[in-house]
């Protein structure tokens, strides 16, 4: 009986956190996927996994990187599971316009579509910073990277997104 | 000292660093320190464009309810009635006790599990999001609240409240609405390296105002930034 009790509460402890946290959690898998069906299916699978796992987690202030790494691995599973035909960056981005619109704001537009066109290794490091608010030691930690190699991607990133947009670089700032 | 590549690789990896050494070279530096400008304008359009809107529909947790789990015998029932009493008269003792300290207490921890909100940003959210978050508490807030960066519903004792960051001349400043919450005095608290204090709003419960400050630097800042968003909020109830 106590331990129905610890489980009913253990569960709305948990649904509760889990319920705070989705919405950062499904922009991430968004950036991550850039694709917003896919992002919704990967956060829900990782909930499932992460409610089955919940034991692992000693520490809840410790939620966010932890269900971010569930996520990430999900989505590498369904690279496993099927193979994801190359894609197209246009036609994801004409896919998603309804998210990447700003209505008033073309600006925005475009530099979403140039964050689809980012590639992985530059796009994830950056959704994590901006985002999530992860430090480079974070990034460091989650990618399996050095902090050298978070802050050289970082870097570029950013200076891939500026010239994106337009903005000249100086002979410093460039790559 | 660092040289202007080095400086920029840098500050363009991470825009809101406090290095000092960063710091230095660009107070040494106008082009640098024209160059971090505008990084921060583009890092400002960076994170709104990030932040896509994601509704959450109402019921999205796939949680079931174990098979496992069977319904009780009735004297069982009361065995745990009588526990859960024990309990809340034991808690409600505490609660007496100390009210202000358990309540500031559980303000700091929720605070803590949420480091991504205490950026230093010129960035707004949304109104729409902003307009969601604050709806369920009834009330909304004018513009005299300043630039709110954050917002979000958060679980707290059981409710949803509104968790806000406002951004002051004093930093980022975290706001949570305890509409479920009373408090009979202002009661200040020192935690963690968080400065805050919990006020009582009569009719709609209390609002805990608090920020990082382990030095007590802006401590005497909270003052003013607790009125003036006591000003900006409208009570729609």
């Amino acid at each position: 009986m106590n331990d129905a009790i610890g489980g009913n509460q253990r569960r709305a402890r948990f649904q509760a956190l889990c319920q705070s946290l989705r919405p950062d959690l499904l922009r991430f898998a968004f950036w991550l996927c850039r694709d917003r069906a896919l992002a919704e299916d990967v956060v829900q699978e990782s909930m499932l996994r992460a409610w089955k796992a919940q034991d692992s987690l000693l520490d809840e202030g410790a939620a966010k990187p932890w269900l971010l790494t569930i996520i990430r691995r999900e989505y590498a599973r369904t690279f496993e599971r099927k193979r994801v035909p190359t894609v197209d960056v246009d036609e994801l981005i004409a896919k998603e316009e309804p998210m990447l619109a700003a209505a008033e704001e073309q600006d925005l537009r475009e530099l979403r579509a140039a964050l689809f066109n980012l590639p992985i290794e530059y796009r994830e490091p950056l959704v994590l910073q901006v985002l999530m608010g992860f430090s480079t030691a974070e990034i460091a930690r989650e990618l399996d990277l050095s902090g050298p190699a978070v802050l050289t991607r970082l870097f570029r990133a950013r200076n891939r997104l500026r010239a994106a947009m337009g903005e000249k670089l100086g002979a410093d700032g460039e790559e | 000292m660092m040289d202007h590549a080095r400086y920029r690789m840098l500050i363009s990896a991470d825009p809101h660093s406090s290095d000092p050494q960063l710091r230095a070279h660009r107070d040494g530096c106008a082009e640098c320190g024209l160059y971090t400008q505008q990084l921060l304008r583009f890092e400002s359009r960076l994170e709104r464009a990030l932040k896509v809107d994601m509704p959450t529909p109402a019921a999205v947790l796939p949680f079931t309810r174990p098979a496992a789990a069977r319904p009780p015998k009735s004297w069982r029932w009361l065995a745990i009635a009588a526990s859960v009493l024990l309990c809340i008269v034991v808690a409600a003792g505490i609660w007496i006790v100390l009210p202000g300290a358990s309540l500031a207490a559980d303000v700091v921890a929720h605070m803590a599990g949420e480091p991504q909100a205490w950026k230093l940003t010129d960035v707004a959210v949304a109104d729409t999001e902003l307009n969601d978050v604050l709806r369920d508490s009834q009330l909304r807030l004018t513009g005299a609240a300043g630039i709110v960066s954050y917002a979000a519903s958060c679980a707290f004792r059981g409710h949803r409240v509104p968790h806000l960051v406002v951004q002051t001349p004093s930093g980022p400043v975290t706001v949570m609405v305890l509409v479920h919450e009373s408090v009979s005095r202002p009661t200040q608290f020192d935690e963690q390296g968080y400065r805050g204090t919990i006020v009582p709003v009569p009719g709609h419960g209390s609002i805990a105002v608090l920020m990082q400050d382990p030095g007590g630097t802006h401590v005497r800042d909270l003052q003013g930034i607790i009125a003036q968003l006591r000003d900006a909020i409208v009570w729609t109830r």
